[in-house]
């Protein structure tokens, strides 16, 4: 493998933002999660819990609630009034409507997804049609004294349950009126003075309400007569969500410590008819406020403060004991979020709203296998370049040669050149960028920085010739046959001549950059691309899956190669397709043809074609054995999966040349020591 | 003590007793009431004799006066109080009709032409697909200031409401709507603040909930986040800031 000096780079302050809302959508099994910075994410659960598709923030946006309507469409509402509907194919946002209630705090979509219920800040609830283009206003209901922070409907549709504070109230679909208004206790079996404010309401389509308030109460309502049938407290600190499943058999709730309740309907002896609510498991993966819980026929999932996103599939639910099974916590982007200039050792830090550029430390010192250097030179925090506007943004990139540094949000495309003058950078800017260059969604530069390709999120791809102070457009590829199919991820060849790009269904288009058009497609496969990346001399195409399949496609020759097939015949290690997180990031030596070095979270590994591939009996992860082994030990071992987990987390691993590696970490207890304050915990003896 | 005015005569009343009728009026109607009352005690009628005596100049009769003279002489009062109230009021009337008058001048000097209006009318009642993408913030500011003639725009956030027209080239915007939105935005983020994180919430740093193991190990650790970087920056830089000119000093020094 040859030995490599590592930089370990720790300092990029990546603090995700936490989680506010999830909803899952049944039909086509995928979860959409808003962050507090509006960020909206979606994941699809089936293709190994990757996420497909984000929608970037705005500042002004604070989201506070989030559904999915009739036909696959995502609304979401905040506290700026607006109600916006998402368009997935195009991954922009199709229009936003105002309210005119005020901030809006819950919002619901009824159960037959045709209209859309909104509880504002003013006390009133707002009925929405949804038509087959916009949403349009219908009717108010009967306005409540103070604002309406969660909504739900009854799975017949004519009635709706809306918690408020101090008092939950029914209502009537059809007239609109209130019909009952009960009355919340402000604490269990006592007085209080602070308010209850009822976080969640849930309504089963026995008539029964379901109500989670900030005293850390479930209570179970009988809205036939509007009165209280039972009372859990569970925590001495908010419950702050609910959500039950289709078959109203089980439900689930998310606490402010961090507690997750799971409530299951059982009979109340082994073979009598009646049931009863009885609370089962608790599960305790969060630190911080469980802001947001979802209920799919298989899986408990939920999100907060923390930022991770959990999902606990239920033993009882899963029909298959696999590893398909386990808990999943989705803490690590699934995208790149740095970018490396080889040649002088820059790296790129993009966060939500500004960039970092920092130089890399040196050192003269040299040592055995895992000594630890010291520097000579410290790293360097060259730039802190901030975005103009309120968006978040998108992506961003630096040239190898360290010259041209781009990124772009929703509205604006910024283009800068860099002049490095012996140890100081300059900064310009290029003005007049193109308006169809917006809202790109991953930038490229070509090895010898002449070019630059953005893949923008109406499917084409832009190929602009950069100049000394300018840049010159020259040449679009258009999508195919209409189709508006947003290309995620870009690849280009060492030596300029291809350019591959993925987009989210069809296959990994390949373009000749020299003649400007398409040289050929790789065949579609049904798991979404994670990683792509062009081998310098053979022009070999890798392509990480999500579902940790790695193929290797020759452009030359237009089919997979030897290799590939070989692999794909025996199937990859169990292990290695067990991994939690996906591939972000693929390279390659420049002196050995035969090395494929690539990374996801918790592991990097350089595959070796020429060594033979493991078969599911031996060891996949075995670090080099002691040297008073003997060689043939070590020969029989030795496979083409080379696995360090040495530097974890991993956010990024490159190679820098021949004998350098920079990785990028970012320790949990970095990102726990930025969050907002948890609830106290009190333990006996502390 | 009632205050006597010079007598008037029983003849039919001159143009001089005319003259003063405010006072007649109330002390004809004392007389009157006396008259009426008629007591006619020793005591009621001593003090007008004595009056009457008193009284050099005139030596005549008191006057008698009937009830409906009287009568009348009250009407005609309250008629002309009640005139002149009504013309004040008029008055008063005419002067804020024609303030008003000139203030919707003024106003309709200030806001725009009648045809923009129209159109913004129109425009509102059809379905327009709002493009956020196709006017640039940049070019949305300065037609916000051409358009709007020299009245006072406020740079901060606008609020795009819809576009004008077929060409859409400038936007009309409403800069009032934005101000209240923010207030009851901020308003809203700062009651959930006050729910989640404010007073009577039981919260802890994070740094005291991490180190919640370390204390309950058989063998205490130090806490997760033991040291305090930034304790005692402003002495920190001071003291980078020393060294540097310090270090200046020597290299100077050492070169002479």
């Amino acid at each position: 493998m040859g030995e490599f000096k590592v930089h370990r780079v720790r300092f990029f302050n990546y603090v995700p933002s936490g989680i506010r809302c999830v909803a899952y959508n049944d039909q086509s099994n995928r979860l959409a999660v808003s962050r507090t910075d509006g960020t909206v994410e979606i994941y699809n659960l089936s293709a190994n819990y990757f996420q497909e598709k984000f929608f970037p923030g705005h500042e002004s946006r604070a989201t506070e609630a989030l559904c999915w309507a009739k036909g696959q469409r995502l609304f979401s509402a905040g506290l700026n009034g607006e109600i916006i509907e998402y368009d997935l194919q195009a991954l922009n946002i199709k229009y936003a409507m105002d309210a005119f209630g005020g901030p809006i705090w819950s919002m619901a979509a009824s159960p037959s997804g045709s209209q859309l219920l909104v509880g504002c800040e003013d006390g009133s609830v707002k009925l929405f049609q949804v038509t087959p283009e916009k949403i349009q206003f219908e009717r108010n209901f009967d306005r409540q004294k103070s604002r309406i922070l969660s909504l739900s409907w009854h799975p017949s549709g004519t009635h709706v349950a809306a918690g408020s504070i101090d008092y939950i109230s029914v209502f009537d679909v059809k007239s609109g009126s209130a019909i009952h208004k009960m009355l919340v206790d402000r604490q269990y079996m006592g007085v209080s003075k602070r308010k209850c404010i009822i976080w969640g309401v849930a309504f089963l389509s026995d008539g029964t309400v379901i109500s989670v308030d900030s005293a850390g109460k479930v209570q179970f309502w009988d809205s036939a007569t509007g009165t209280l049938v039972k009372n859990h407290l569970i925590a001495n600190a908010d419950v702050q969500s609910i959500a039950v499943s289709d078959q109203e058999d089980s439900f689930v709730v998310g606490t402010a410590e961090g507690t997750v309740f799971h409530f299951q309907l059982v009979s109340v002896t082994s073979n009598s008819s009646e049931k009863q609510w009885v609370r089962t498991k608790p599960f305790q993966h969060h630190t911080h406020d469980v802001r947001a819980v979802a209920h799919s026929p298989t899986a408990l999932i939920s999100g907060g403060t923390d930022t991770h996103l959990v999902i606990r599939p239920l033993m009882e639910k899963v029909e298959v004991k696999n590893y398909d099974a386990a808990l999943r916590k989705i803490t690590f982007p699934h995208r790149r979020l740095v970018s490396c200039a080889k040649k002088r050792q820059l790296l790129l830090f993009q966060f939500a709203h500004h960039l970092e550029l920092w130089r890399l430390g040196s050192t003269v010192a040299t040592g055995k296998n895992g000594d630890t250097l010291p520097l000579s030179k410290d790293a360097d925090h060259l730039l802190h370049l901030k975005a103009k506007g309120p968006e978040n943004i998108i992506c961003s990139c630096i040239s190898p040669c360290g010259s041209w540094i781009a990124y772009s949000t929703t509205s604006r495309f910024f283009l800068y050149r860099l002049n490095h003058e012996h140890d100081n950078i300059s900064l310009q800017r290029v003005s007049k960028m193109p308006a169809f260059l917006r809202s790109a969604l991953q930038i490229l530069f070509s090895e010898d920085s002449t070019k630059l390709f953005v893949a923008s999120n109406q499917g084409s791809l832009h190929v602009i010739r950069l100049l000394e102070g300018s840049f010159k457009h020259l040449h679009t590829f258009q999508p195919q046959s209409g189709t508006v199919e947003s290309m995620c991820l870009l690849a280009v060849s060492p030596d300029g001549n291809w350019l591959a790009a993925s987009g989210t269904s069809a296959g990994v288009h390949v373009y000749s950059v020299k003649h400007l058009k398409l040289h050929c497609t790789v065949p579609a496969y049904n798991f979404p691309v994670t990683a792509l990346a062009i081998a310098p001399n053979t022009n070999n195409l890798v392509i990480a899956h999500s579902d940790q399949q790695v193929f290797e496609y020759s452009i030359p020759d237009k089919q997979y190669t030897e290799w590939s097939r070989t692999i794909q015949k025996q199937g990859f290690h169990h292990l290695w397709l067990q991994r939690d997180t996906p591939i972000t990031h693929i390279s390659f030596h420049p002196k050995r043809p035969m090395h494929i070095l690539l990374h996801d979270a918790y592991m990097f590994c350089i595959i070796d074609k020429s060594l033979p591939l493991p078969n599911d009996k031996t060891l996949l992860y075995n670090p080099l054995p002691p040297t008073n082994e003997s060689d043939v030990i070590r020969r029989r071992t030795a496979h083409a999966f080379k696995i360090s987990k040495i530097y974890k987390p991993l956010l990024f691993m490159e190679l820098l040349d021949e004998r350098t590696l920079v990785a990028v970490e970012r320790p949990l207890d970095d990102i726990i020591a930025q969050l907002p304050p948890p609830i106290k915990k009190k333990k006996f003896g502390t | 003590m009632v205050q006597l005015r010079p007598r008037a005569s029983r003849a039919p009343a001159s143009a001089s007793a005319m003259v003063d009728e405010g006072q007649p009026a109330s002390e004809e109607a004392a007389e009157h009431g006396l008259l009426l009352g008629q007591p006619s005690s020793g005591a009621a009628a001593e003090p007008l004799e004595e009056d009457e005596e008193g009284d050099d100049e005139d030596d005549e009769a008191p006057e008698e006066l009937t009830f409906a003279s009287a009568q009348a002489e009250a009407k005609e009062e309250e008629r002309r109080v009640r005139d002149t109230v009504r013309r004040d009021k008029t008055l008063l009337k005419e002067k804020r009709k024609r303030r008003e008058e000139l203030f919707i001048e003024q106003k309709k000097r200030k806001l725009l032409p009648d045809t923009i209006l129209e159109k913004l009318t129109t425009a509102s009642q059809t379905n327009l697909k709002k493009s956020p993408g196709k006017l640039k913030e940049v070019n949305l500011q300065k037609k916000n200031e051409d358009f709007e003639k020299g009245s006072d725009s406020k740079k901060a956030k606008v609020q795009k409401v819809q576009t004008v027209g077929q060409n859409k080239s400038y936007l009309a915007l409403r800069l009032k709507d934005q101000d209240l939105r923010d207030s009851r935005q901020q308003a809203a983020k700062a009651f959930i603040q006050n729910c989640l994180y404010g007073p009577g919430t039981n919260r802890t740093t994070v740094n005291k909930f991490l180190s919640l193991e370390n204390k309950r190990l058989p063998v205490k650790k130090a806490a997760a986040q033991f040291l305090n970087h930034a304790w005692g920056s402003q002495k920190k830089q001071n003291a980078k800031r020393f060294k540097r000119r310090w270090m200046v000093r020597k290299m100077k020094a050492s070169k002479k």
